[in-house]
């Protein structure tokens, strides 16, 4: 036998077999049967509007936690519209620290930035939709200035131009300081409001759209609402831009009703994860369970002066309060739901400092007034802005002379903006209508100017901020960074509980997460001398 | 591909046969049902009667084998040279053997007695003498691909380690009882329960990357999946263990290791982490069918190492100012459950005055006693094996069942496994030998728990608990363990059920909701699955001539792992609607392999070659089911859901591979192997989906080659070798592209997003290096009965690819990069030596290993890097695992106490409260570089005693559990400040305004703190947020533990004379029995929660336990 040929015959053999499959084929492996090399971009926007709500979308999982931790755990009772004896709203109640509840935002708004970016490069230059969903391309740059506004407000420096460019390499942004990130976000709202066209039926935006229907009309509203949102955030300290922008908000129409408030539709299923309200999943008792009482601060403001009467309540105060009660899982059983017996949770307080207070052991269940469970059911809309903000933006403008509105205006733009707060419940129960005759009786009662303009204007925009906490807490902010109001409106008392970390001042910023001071290399000693709560935002008179 | 159909239909029919008696074996079997085994047995020989046999003209040799005194040594290979016919000797020594016509040589050998070669003359009896060891040199390795040399060629280190060491005294998973027994070899046993995942580092973290630095797993020539099944992280989570949980020790019958690259290099691509060759027993030449029995019952122990005050119980500070701040027992129940007082000891000292608990009950306020021992239980683990073996010189077989049956410290949670083995071989006509095997495992590991952060913990919440509480007065309804008794047993007992849930939903401990009752997590928390798996080889071999010949393997490992996941059943705390996930995950890894070899010896020239190739196939597919909220209320299972969804994962992937190898002796002295293997990867872009590893070697056997050699030096060889492996493991499939997937709906509108998730696809990938010089040599003294293997080794990884983190902003979280270079630079040493020969033998054996790494660079421009954010992460959150430039691998960063920069003195607030430095700081390393273990076996007659002490030094651990602990006043140095005891005064500085440019002034700042800030002094230094100091927490992890004892007795042949059995040992084994030394309080210094790369943290893992029981062997 010819060993050689054998040699040679079973090489070949085996390596034919081995071979068989050539470079492609192998490759072939590696194509994903279950994915897709391009995707409609409404379903993308579709994601991010989803996620905006509350942080929530398949990627990112429970949608509770952005609420619950920052919204609810710090903004609700720093703005003392929330009290707490225990649970995450301590760290806002007493001015405590958490990172969980700072890094919140910045963990779960950048994912959906994501998402928007995406829509951005395939429906612009060189993308494989360039031209195409032209209308959705401006409501994904809209959405994208409302979540950079919400993350710069609540940390002031933090990446922006530099940032959604992996495929560019740069997989570590560096920092921006707020004033320019503002000036990008009016540049982009400008551009934005101005490209849009007519409605084009076939480009699957009005299915996709989850807020408007792609009602184009609607859409250019909300942009100039957050203009002019923004214009008045940055009043005390860019006037020049406070003017052009809110003339130019004004100008292009902002919300005129209820009909036209930015709201993400919620849903029971088919998931709990994703599809239900977060804020309304952060309260359920069991469902996370975080106490529901609202404070001292909020309860006395919605009485009024007049603790024996009810001809001098806010309408809503029986509509934000279900009354006092055990709330359990079974159900919400009511104490007593007599406007007259309502009572805040004082904040600032634990158990033995409450029962000190009251002189006796305090059961807190049935001492305090609880959220409304009517504003919470799981599928309940989640509101990004609303229609009554805006005139009371309008009210502040017009009486600061802002934007060549004039103090003449100011009084319509406040009634407005009271009455639209007033009656904008209806979304959340049908039994929350408040008539016209309930509004003008409280305006009766509370005339215009029966106490320094810009306070009344500022405390009706906090209480119209109820479930908003956020947007709530940036306006005090912002006001408290006012020379000429250094309180903020509205005033409140800071508490000064022991062992808190602000020396007994409410909470200015979040810091930043962990993951961005351990990894980033662009994340300097300018971000790390910030990265407390204690220091002002640009806008409230902080560092650039 | 048509040649390939004769072996490949082979291979499949001979797996399908087999695997019908599998199935009827299995499905009815209870195992210690014996009707059941000999109708199984009856199949089997049904089986070989279908297999022709080979004829041949034979004559039979038989004889006694003796060691050296002069007595019957059992289990020597007699083997027949130049064929695969074999048999053993019986455990008098006795051996007998059918010696086909034209055989001239008999071939003896025993591990630690070297072989002997006799020729055959016309006598048909041959008696041999086994000397003692001319050396173990001449053992025969299993090497790569296989590949048996004798240990005397090998131009690398290579370990070998006998399944006796580890089947006797024994771990579930096989890769823990490698823990000690390499030098080198760094395994952690993770602290996760009974069917946890294993760690084992082999010379070194070479990658960041997700491959987690896990050696190749490789039984009977066929690589398997050692896919880990995922891990528990900074939120918490169950192990889901790995593919090593499902070898069964008694079928094992040596474990080598391939430590370096030249070891590995014929594994290519895979091999970058080293290889663990797992070779299973087999059937032998013999008279009769065998019979093993091996039965092995161990108790299991919590090994509780805290120690933690007990004169502080529930309660906690309270005042207007941190200042006039006292410690107050809880006065009414809404106060302790509104200061959430049920959790940890910062209460005043126990007066035994009666005071309310967590369920309105009032109780005497003093030390409960341990509740460790009344919620752990007692766990066992029992296992017996049953092995029948067989065959002629053409046909042998061995089939082994074996059973195991662990009940879980924990209550209601356990591990059982069923194994069956069979593995036959035949030679047809001299040249073609077929061999097949399949090992099919049943795995079940019932309630898997939960470790790291809290939800679902119940070894956290029961670490919580204050002193003066009982963790039985947590069982609740008695009917549903951790769940509100009925309206009758609240009114009965006077409990109030303060967190609103309504019988059957949690009896929480307290307002957290995360937290969880720990019988609540015990008993109503599922998280079971069930494995079945097949791993099955067929080998066909043919020899032209006694020198060339071809070869073909196919291989599979194939397993179906369904499982049943409760985290939150209806009811739970943070879940209340409570959900399910039902899932299926199916893999299957296929292996073609064909081989052409040469061997010869030209007078003094050898020549040892091969070429083949190889084809890899993986796949998996995973099915889940996901339902939330339930209709019919606490009816748990997935139909019942109200709300569900589903999930979906599959991929697939290959590797082509084609190899050769070349081995020169001369005059069996001096060896010289050059290989090559050149692997092509789907998971890679066609453009650079390649490369090339080479290997070359010498080793030269001084002494014999010289001859010089004093008569005090037995045996000397030296070795040095060059190689290149790599690893693409970490790259998955379907990595390189940006891709979508359109997933569930909203409110009628699709929801679209990446199919990679948040990690960001890099098209550009290359299979990374790792390349290694290695050499060493060894020595034996005084007749062998001192021995030294040395090694050295300098290894470098380039290239490595990684999911680097990177910041969110970017877009993505994650992004797979080629980056950078580390090294590992080491020592291994092994240290044999026989004090003591004769009727008292003791043996001795020392290893060590000491191993330098360094990350020399990153991704450019970037000095530090985090891997996988989820396990570098501890809960506790103010520490990073970090790799930084410079440093070894895996170091700990950490926030820490601000210094003053001109003193370095720490910096206080006016409280006395450390003020925390907002960088992270190193502040310890991770990995430890210096490991080894100590074995010492004694014998004496029919009683032979050894035991093994292991031992880490040089990494640390940051224990999050000391830092929780101290925050809850539950560590004896939190009592420090308290009323009563010894004060805590702070010293350092403060700050005193700030300068012109606005940095911070300093002055001296001595305080002798008030009880209320000693308190919250410690609140804040356990705390991840303001004052929290990692550096506080991080503690030398070095250690010496007892980490093996078995005591045998072999029982006199003339107890059972008249028997058929023919010998029977009983021991005493336990694991795990001591910890002889350790620096961190109150936790295991191996506590690691994770087999991540990311090593050195600790947070609320599962207990440390021992193991102690008995092992009976019987064979007849």
């Amino acid at each position: 036998m010819n060993y050689t040929r054998k040699i040679i015959f079973s090489i070949a053999v085996g390596t034919a077999l081995v071979t068989a499959c050539n470079k492609d084929s192998l490759h072939e492996l590696n194509i994903n049967p279950q994915a897709l090399n391009s995707i409609n971009p409404n379903f993308m926007f579709t994601s991010a509007q989803l996620g905006a709500a509350s942080g929530s979308s398949p990627l990112i999982g429970d949608n509770r936690y952005l609420d619950w931790r920052t919204n609810i755990g710090m903004a609700s009772t720093a703005i003392q519209q929330m009290g707490t004896i225990g649970g995450i709203s301590n760290i806002g109640d007493k001015y405590g620290d958490n990172s969980e509840t700072s890094s919140a935002p910045f963990e779960f708004y950048y994912p959906h930035l994501t998402e928007l970016s995406e829509v951005l490069t395939q429906t612009g230059p060189g993308g494989a939709s360039e031209g195409k969903y032209a209308n959705l391309r401006q409501a994904a740059r809209i959405l994208r200035v409302f979540l950079f506004q919400r993350l710069t407000d609540f940390y002031n420096r933090v990446p922006y131009f530099e940032t959604m460019q992996a495929a560019q390499g740069v997989f570590f942004p560096k920092y921006d300081s707020q004033k320019e990130i503002y000036a990008d976000l009016f540049k982009e709202l400008e551009e934005a409001t101005a490209a849009f066209g007519a409605a084009d039926p076939s480009d699957g935006f009005a299915a996709a759209d989850l807020y408007y229907g792609g009602d184009i009309g609607k859409w250019k509203k909300w942009g100039y609402s957050i203009m002019l949102q923004m214009a008045m955030r940055v009043s005390n300290v860019a006037p020049d831009w406070a003017n052009t922008y809110v003339a130019k908000a004004v100008a292009g129409g902002v919300f005129q009703s209820n009909a036209d408030n930015a709201l993400v539709p919620m849903a029971e299923g088919p998931s709990v994860w994703i599809d239900q309200n977060g804020i309304s999943r952060a309260y359920i008792p069991g469902d996370g369970g975080e106490p529901a009482f609202l404070s001292k601060r909020l309860i006395d403001f919605l009485k009024g002066p007049d603790a024996t009467s009810t001809a001098d309540d806010d309408p809503r105060l029986m509509i934000l309060t279900g009354g006092i009660g055990d709330w359990t899982p079974t159900g919400f059983t009511p104490v007593t739901t007599d406007p007259l017996k309502m009572k805040g949770l004082p904040n600032g307080n634990d158990q033995n400092r409450l029962d000190a207070l009251e002189g006796h052991t305090v059961n807190v269940a049935t001492t305090y007034s609880r959220i409304n469970p009517l504003l919470l059911d799981r599928d309940e809309d989640y509101m990004m802005m609303n229609y009554g903000e805006v005139e009371l933006l309008l009210a502040e403008a017009a009486e600061r002379g802002i934007g060549g509105l004039t103090a003449a205006a100011a009084q319509g733009h406040y009634e407005a903006g009271v009455k639209a707060s007033m009656q904008m419940y209806t979304i959340y129960d049908p039994s929350f209508v408040v008539s016209d005759a309930e509004v003008a009786a409280y305006l009766a009662t509370y005339p215009y100017g029966s106490r320094p303009k810009l306070e009344m204007i500022g405390e009706q925009y906090w209480v119209n901020h109820f479930l908003n906490w956020w947007e709530a807490w940036s306006n005090w902010r912002r006001t408290s960074g006012d020379p000429t109001s250094p309180n903020g409106y509205p005033v409140l008392t800071p508490i000064n509980f022991p062992g808190n970390v602000t020396n007994g001042t409410i909470p200015q910023r979040l810091k930043y997460p962990n993951i961005e001071v351990g990894n980033n290399p662009n994340f300097t000693e300018k971000e790390l001398g910030m990265n407390n709560y204690t220091t002002r935002v640009w806008w409230a008179g902080g560092p650039e | 591909m048509l040649a390939a159909k004769p072996t490949h239909v082979r291979a499949a029919l001979l797996l399908h046969d087999s695997l019908n008696i599998y199935i009827y074996l299995f499905t009815p079997i209870k195992l210690s049902n014996m009707r059941h085994l000999c109708s199984a047995l009856l199949l089997l020989s049904c089986l070989f009667a279908m297999i022709p046999s080979g004829f041949a003209q034979k004559r039979t040799i038989s004889g006694k084998i003796t060691d050296a005194t002069g007595k019957g040594m059992p289990f020597v290979n007699v083997a027949v040279k130049g064929t695969n016919i074999g048999t053993t000797s019986n455990d008098q020594g006795v051996y007998s053997i059918d010696v086909p016509s034209g055989s001239k040589t008999l071939v003896y050998s025993f591990t630690g007695h070297g072989t002997q070669e006799i020729n055959l003359t016309s006598s048909n009896e041959i008696d041999v003498r086994m000397a003692p060891s001319v050396s173990e040199l001449e053992t025969v390795m299993v090497t790569a691909l296989g590949i048996e040399r004798t240990k005397k060629n090998l131009q690398y280190s290579i370990s070998q380690v006998q399944g006796e060491l580890f089947n006797r005294a024994r771990e579930n998973s096989v890769a823990n009882s490698l823990a000690g027994r390499v030098a080198g070899v760094n395994v952690t046993k993770i602290a996760s329960g009974p069917a946890a995942s294993s760690r084992v580092v082999i010379r070194g973290a070479k990658t960041l990357g997700s491959t987690l630095n896990q050696p190749l797993y490789v039984v009977d020539g066929v690589p398997i999946d050692n896919t880990n099944f995922g891990q528990a992280g900074i939120w918490g989570g169950a192990d889901q263990g790995d593919g090593m949980n499902s070898i069964n020790p008694d079928d094992v019958a040596s474990i080598t290791v391939l430590k370096g690259a030249s070891a590995a290099a014929l594994y290519g691509s895979r091999a970058a982490n080293g290889v663990i060759l797992v070779t299973t027993k087999k059937g032998s030449s013999r008279k009769g069918i065998g019979v093993e029995l091996n039965s092995n019952y161990v108790f299991e122990k919590v090994n509780n190492l805290t120690d933690f005050q007990t004169q502080y119980g529930s309660g906690g500070y309270s005042g207007t100012t941190l200042q006039n701040a006292v410690a107050k027992k809880p006065s009414s129940l809404d106060e302790l459950w509104n200061s959430w007082w049920s959790y940890g000891g910062w209460g005043p000292k126990f007066d035994g005055s009666p005071v309310v608990q967590f369920d309105g009950v009032t109780r005497p306020y003093q030390y409960a006693g341990d509740n460790w021992k009344r919620f752990y239980e007692t766990g066992s683990t029992f296992t017996n094996t049953i092995a029948f073996s067989g065959g002629s010189e053409t046909q042998n077989f061995r089939f082994s069942a074996a059973n195991l049956n662990n009940e879980g410290v924990i209550p209601n949670s356990g591990f059982k496994r069923v194994n069956l083995s069979l593995s036959t071989n035949s030679v047809y006509a001299k040249k073609l030998t077929v061999s097949t095997k399949i090992l099919y495992s049943k795995e079940n590991a019932e309630n898997r728990p939960n470790v790291s952060d809290s939800p679902g913990n119940g070894i956290l919440a029961l670490y919580y608990l204050p002193g003066d509480y009982n963790v039985l007065d947590f069982k609740g309804d008695p009917n549903k363990l951790g769940a509100v008794p009925s309206l009758e047993q609240q009114a009965d007992q006077g409990i109030k059920i303060f967190d609103q849930k309504v019988p059957g939903e949690e009896f929480q401990v307290g307002p957290n909701l995360w937290t969880q009752n720990p019988y609540w997590a015990a008993y109503q928390l599922i998280n079971s699955d069930e494995r079945d798996r097949v791993i099955a080889t067929g080998n066909v071999r043919y020899d032209f001539t006694d020198f060339l010949y071809v070869s073909g393997q196919a291989g599979m490992d194939w397993f179906t792992k369904r499982g049943t996941q409760q985290s939150a059943p209806q009811g739970t705390g943070h879940n209340r609607g409570g959900g399910i996930s039902e899932y299926e995950n199916r893999a299957r890894e296929t292996n073609f392999q064909f081989m052409v070899g040469f061997d010869k010896t030209f007078d003094k020239i050898g020549v040892n070659a091969f070429f083949g190739g190889n084809r890899m196939r993986r796949y998996n597919e995973y099915l889940g089911l996901n339902g939330d909220g339930f209709n019919t209320p606490f009816f748990n299972v997935i139909s019942n859901a109200k709300n569900k969804t589903y999930s979906y994962d599959f991929y697939e992937q290959g590797i082509e591979s084609l190899f050769g190898s070349v081995e020169v002796s001369y005059n069996n002295y001096l060896f010289v192997t050059g290989t090559a293997r050149k692997d092509w990867f789907s998971v890679l872009n066609p453009e650079n989906n390649s490369i090339v590893y080479p290997s070359i070697g010498a080793s030269f056997v001084f002494t014999d080659a010289l001859k010089i050699a004093p008569t005090w030096l037995s045996f000397g060889k030296a070795r040095l070798s060059w190689a290149q492996v790599g690893n693409v493991n970490s790259v998955r499939p379907y990595q390189t592209t940006l891709l979508y997937g359109a997933s569930s709906t909203h409110a009628g509108a699709a929801l679209g997003g990446f199919a990679s998730g948040q990690n960001f696809p890099n098209p550009n990938l290359i299979p990374f290096t790792s390349t290694e010089l290695e050499f060493g040599f060894e020595l034996r003294f005084l007749r062998n009965r001192l021995g030294l293997d040395f090694t050295y080794y300098d290894q470098k990884t380039t290239d490595d690819i990684l999911d680097a983190a990177i910041s969110r902003t970017s877009g993505y979280t994650s992004t797979t990069v080629n980056l950078g270079e580390m090294t590992n630079k080491g020592v291994e040493i092994l240290l044999t030596g026989k004090p003591m020969v004769g009727e008292f033998t003791w043996d001795i054996s020392l290893n060590f290993a000491k191993n330098n790494s360094e990350v020399v660079s990153l991704i450019d421009g970037q000095t530090e890097l985090i891997a996988d954010p989820f396990t570098a992460e501890p809960r506790v959150r103010m520490v990073f695992i970090k790799q930084i430039v410079g440093y070894p691998y895996g170091m700990i960063t950490g926030k820490t106490q601000l210094k003053d920069p001109a003193t370095g003195l720490p910096v206080f607030n006016a409280d006395g409260a450390p003020i925390q430095d907002g960088k992270y700081s190193i502040i310890g390393y991770g990995v430890p570089d210096f490991t080894g273990g100590l074995n010492n076996s004694f014998g004496y007659k029919n009683i032979n005693l050894s035991f093994l002490i292991d031992f880490k030094s040089g990494g640390d651990i940051f224990s999050g559990t000391n830092a929780r602990m101290t925050q809850a006043g539950l560590t004896k140095q939190s009592l420090l400040g308290r009323e009563g005891e010894a004060p805590l005064t702070v010293s350092g500085v403060i700050q005193d305004g700030t300068n012109s440019n606005g940095d911070p002034i300093y002055k001296p700042f001595t305080k002798t703190l008030t009880p209320g800030e000693a308190q919250h002094y410690w609140d804040r230094l356990g705390n991840e947020d303001e004052g929290g100091s990692a550096d506080k927490f991080v503690y030398d992890a070095s250690f010496i533990k007892l980490r093996q004892v078995t005591l045998d007795y072999t029982l006199p042949r003339k107890l059972f004379t008249k028997t058929p059995i023919q010998n029977v040992m009983v021991s005493f084994v336990a694991r795990n029995l001591a910890i002889l030394h350790k620096n961190v309080p109150n936790i295991d210094p191996e506590s690691s929660y994770t087999s991540s790369n990311n090593q050195g943290l600790d947070y609320f893992g599962f207990p440390a336990t021992r193991t102690y029981g008995f092992n009976v062997r019987l064979i007849f």
